[in-house]
């Protein structure tokens, strides 16, 4: 079956998942921080400050977050491709557990 | 089917009508899966078996499976919460498919179903990261740097309210727009068009329900190891 192989989740599965959370992460905490901002400018008084500054926080949050699911995705990566052809042994044919890709 | 395009005759608006109670579609859906669940659920109890046969062997593999996934990737930790995230997944899947029996829909294709599982989630998650660490567990919150905390604490902030809002879009967007495409599909060409789309859609609302399930993962596996 595609879904389930050798009783695990495959590969392909589990790729789709990761790529596809991370575009929405950057466009939601961009939106989340919008909120914040707006409702924090009602609550306080403090017509646009707020407002501007969250909304950057937000963007800034959003780029932070898809680095660090990047980096994790490749930490994922590299651990794949040293884990079938031994540790020993990555410099040079490190490529073989990248191939089906 | 989706909803807008005037009125689309499902089963649950018949069983309003009979039942009388004006709950929205979603509702019946979803009581539809727990239904499929339990039984399924009372059917295997009572005949659990040493050498697994049929039903027993489907949810075997799919509960082994994702349990081994769990492990490796949160570690043994990762048993402790994994009854929450399967229950999660195979829910999410029953909902999903329950949308491409011809009239019926799927209740994920409606926001408010998605929110609620996405805030047990976030709920879930920080709950589990406050048991284990205490007070402590603010530190998730702090970063690495001590000077640089206070604005590390409103950008985690933002970063944690994200994540049960994108986990409620994704899903809703995706199921929503795979049942509009079904609707729109059977006018343009009636069951001959419908057809080829199915196998595409059992695809996408498979990989939807486990997109819900790993994200879910990799927030428990966040609040339950070390903060960096």
């Amino acid at each position: 079956m595609f879904f389930f192989k050798r009783d695990k989740p495959s590969e392909a599965m589990v790729l789709f998942g990761n790529v596809a959370t991370i575009g929405m992460q950057l466009v939601v905490a961009t939106f989340i921080g919008l909120a914040m901002g707006y409702y924090l400018d009602e609550w306080l008084g403090t017509k646009p400050w707020m407002l501007i500054i969250f909304l950057l926080l937000g963007i800034i949050t959003g780029f932070r977050d898809v680095y660090r699911e990047a980096m994790r995705l490749q930490r994922g990566a590299d651990e794949q491709s040293a884990g079938p052809s031994g540790p020993g042994s990555d410099g040079a044919k490190g490529g073989p557990g990248r191939q089906g890709k | 089917m989706a909803a807008g395009l005037a009125h689309p005759l499902t089963y649950s608006v018949i069983l309003d009508q009979q039942l009388g109670l004006h709950l929205p579609p979603h509702v019946y859906y979803m009581w539809l899966a727990m239904i499929i669940l339990f039984t399924c659920g009372f059917i295997l109890r009572g005949r659990l078996q040493l050498v697994p046969g049929g039903l027993q062997n489907l949810f075997e593999t799919v509960i082994g499976g994702l349990e081994d996934f769990v492990v490796l990737n949160i570690g043994e930790e990762g048993r402790k919460v994994f009854p929450f995230l399967c229950a999660m997944f195979i829910f999410i899947l029953v909902m999903n498919y329950i949308g491409l029996i011809p009239g019926c829909d799927a209740a994920t294709a409606n926001v408010n179903t998605n929110a609620a599982m996405a805030i047990s989630v976030f709920v879930y998650y920080n709950y589990i990261g406050i048991k284990k660490w205490g007070f402590g567990y603010i530190k998730h919150f702090m970063g690495p740097v001590i000077f640089l905390a206070p604005l590390m604490l409103i950008l985690e902030t933002v970063s944690h309210l994200a994540r049960p809002l994108s986990l409620t879009l994704r899903l809703f967007g995706n199921i929503r727009g795979e049942e509009i495409v079904l609707v729109l599909l059977f006018i343009l060409a009636p069951v001959l068009g419908t057809l080829p789309m199915y196998f595409l859609f059992i695809l996408g609302k498979t990989i939807q329900a486990f997109i819900f399930f790993m994200l879910t993962m990799i927030y428990l596996k966040g609040s339950l190891e070390h903060a960096h």
